[in-house]
């Protein structure tokens, strides 16, 4: 047992550590330092949200559209952004492979926690000050705001834990990973209601995780109008094996990496 | 005690893999200074950094019965768009060391002045190897990794590695792979000469270097 907290506490002494270096070397400490995390998504989705309300008009599928589109569109780009600092995300940090107490997957760990804050912090900021404006629906049930999101983020993961030791494995894997990005376009369900599909579609938009998650955090904002559909095991089903690979795959390529 | 078996590495060439280490054995006891001697490219720096844990051996096992400092070298072991302050506060962050005793110590240690406020970038190869020096020797290490870095730097600091590294850590364990025969026959009790992928251990340090100039 000594050890276990022993280990748990250099765990967790090297996770600082690493966000806080993480953080000064993305964000440097002039202006505003580490609360750029949040601006890139807030203004991305501040943005798209103002050109689907002007280029369509105020609801869509029935629901305000600028919620609508900011609840679809901020976990779309934590996504993103997570696994495009995934893509080799060992060999740029390769220096700190000099400290054995530093883990190939602490890099990943950090990376997203670093993602997940920042964009959550961005949803958290949009949408209360929406709701303060009165341009934001009252949230019908915050706790499936919050499953869905931690769904949706656990999805995330999953999937970076996979893809970071993937782009050390293979130069192709490398170059595609970014463009496969689009995919979640329509495999996020950023940008419909699974109520709102044809019944094939919706059978098969179901098949993808994040659907689960995005109509768990729709139903805690919008309410049971939108007919949301999920299960609530499905994305924990998918993600748990998939970490389970991932780890398989970072403790391999951890034995080839080739440090200067 | 550290006690490498077997060990075997090569890295990807071309098509193929080249063979660097091709089974070395080595074991080192508490306060032994051991030499690595080699050609460049004969393998030192990869022996190095297999015992440190930087990169993993093909096959064969290391054993480590002691802490071992990380190799210290021009590079690794800090972050180049960091300041100096800002890599000691990280080395003491995950070593969990308080950062105050090892901001004085780097500070009387590199006496680089305000160029700990400057990205490591920027620094020439003698202020690096101030810096790494500083770092690891802030962090107590039953065994130190020195990789080269042990004879770049002036009179001075020369002088005070060698009080802080033989002087007054007399009783570490030590493994210096280094070109500089002066220094090895001063400081180290054993050696092994890496040639052809083998480890050859000596005894005797004379002898070692003496194959070594016959090379």
């Amino acid at each position: 047992m000594a050890s276990l907290a022993k280990g748990w506490d250099i765990q967790k002494r090297v996770i600082k550590a690493l966000m806080i270096r993480e953080l000064t070397t993305r964000f440097g400490r002039e202006n505003i330092g580490f609360l750029w995390i949040m601006v890139e998504p807030l203004l991305f989705a501040g943005l798209i949200a103002l050109l689907w309300r002007v280029t369509k008009g105020p609801f869509e599928f029935g629901v305000d559209i600028v919620a609508f589109v900011i609840s679809g569109y901020i976990p779309m780009v934590l996504f993103r952004s997570t696994i495009n600092r995934a893509v080799s995300a060992f060999t740029a940090n390769g220096s700190l492979m000099y400290h054995r107490q530093v883990k190939v997957l602490d890099l990943i760990i950090v990376r997203f926690i670093i993602e997940f804050i920042g964009h959550m912090m961005a949803y958290f900021f949009i949408c209360s000050t929406l709701l303060a404006l009165g341009l934001f629906p009252s949230p019908h049930d915050l706790g499936f705001v919050i499953l869905g999101w931690l769904y949706f983020s656990l999805f995330t993961f999953s999937i970076a834990v996979i893809v970071a030791p993937l782009s050390e494995m293979s130069e192709v894997i490398e170059k595609i990973i970014p463009v496969t990005n689009y995919m979640m376009i329509p495999l996020s369900g950023a940008f419909f209601l699974v109520g709102s599909l044809s019944p094939a579609l919706a059978n098969a938009a179901l098949y993808s995780p994040p659907v689960h998650a995005m109509e768990m955090m729709r139903l805690g904002i919008f309410g049971p109008g939108i007919s949301p559909q999920f299960e609530f095991f499905y994305p924990l089903a998918f993600a748990l094996p998939c970490i389970a690979l991932g780890l398989m795959l970072c403790r391999r390529v951890r034995r080839t990496l080739v440090i200067e | 005690m550290i006690r490498c078996e077997n060990i075997r590495k090569s890295y990807p060439a071309g098509h193929g893999r080249r063979a660097v280490l091709k089974g070395v054995n080595l074991t080192i006891a508490r306060g032994e200074r051991v030499a690595l001697l080699g050609r460049n490219g004969a393998g030192k720096s990869t022996l190095i950094k297999q015992i440190g844990g930087v990169e993993l051996p093909d096959s064969g096992r290391i054993v480590r019965h002691m802490s071992i400092s990380w190799p210290i070298g021009f590079n690794g072991g800090f972050q180049g768009s960091l300041t100096g302050y800002d890599n000691a506060r990280f080395i003491a962050r995950i070593y969990g060391h308080s950062y105050v005793d090892m901001r004085d110590f780097v500070e009387d240690f590199t006496e680089l002045g305000g160029a700990l406020r400057m990205p490591v970038k920027t620094y020439s190869s003698g202020m690096r190897a101030r810096l790494a020096f500083a770092l690891s020797l802030a962090i107590e290490f039953d065994c130190y990794l020195i990789d080269e870095v042990i004879l770049v730097g002036d009179q001075n600091f020369q002088r005070k590695c060698h009080h802080e590294l033989f002087e007054k850590r007399s009783d570490r364990a030590m493994i210096i792979a280094s070109h500089d025969m002066h220094t090895i026959r001063d400081v180290c009790n054993r050696a092994v000469l890496i040639h052809d992928g083998h480890g050859i251990t000596f005894d005797e340090v004379g002898e070692a270097v003496e194959r070594y100039e016959a090379l």
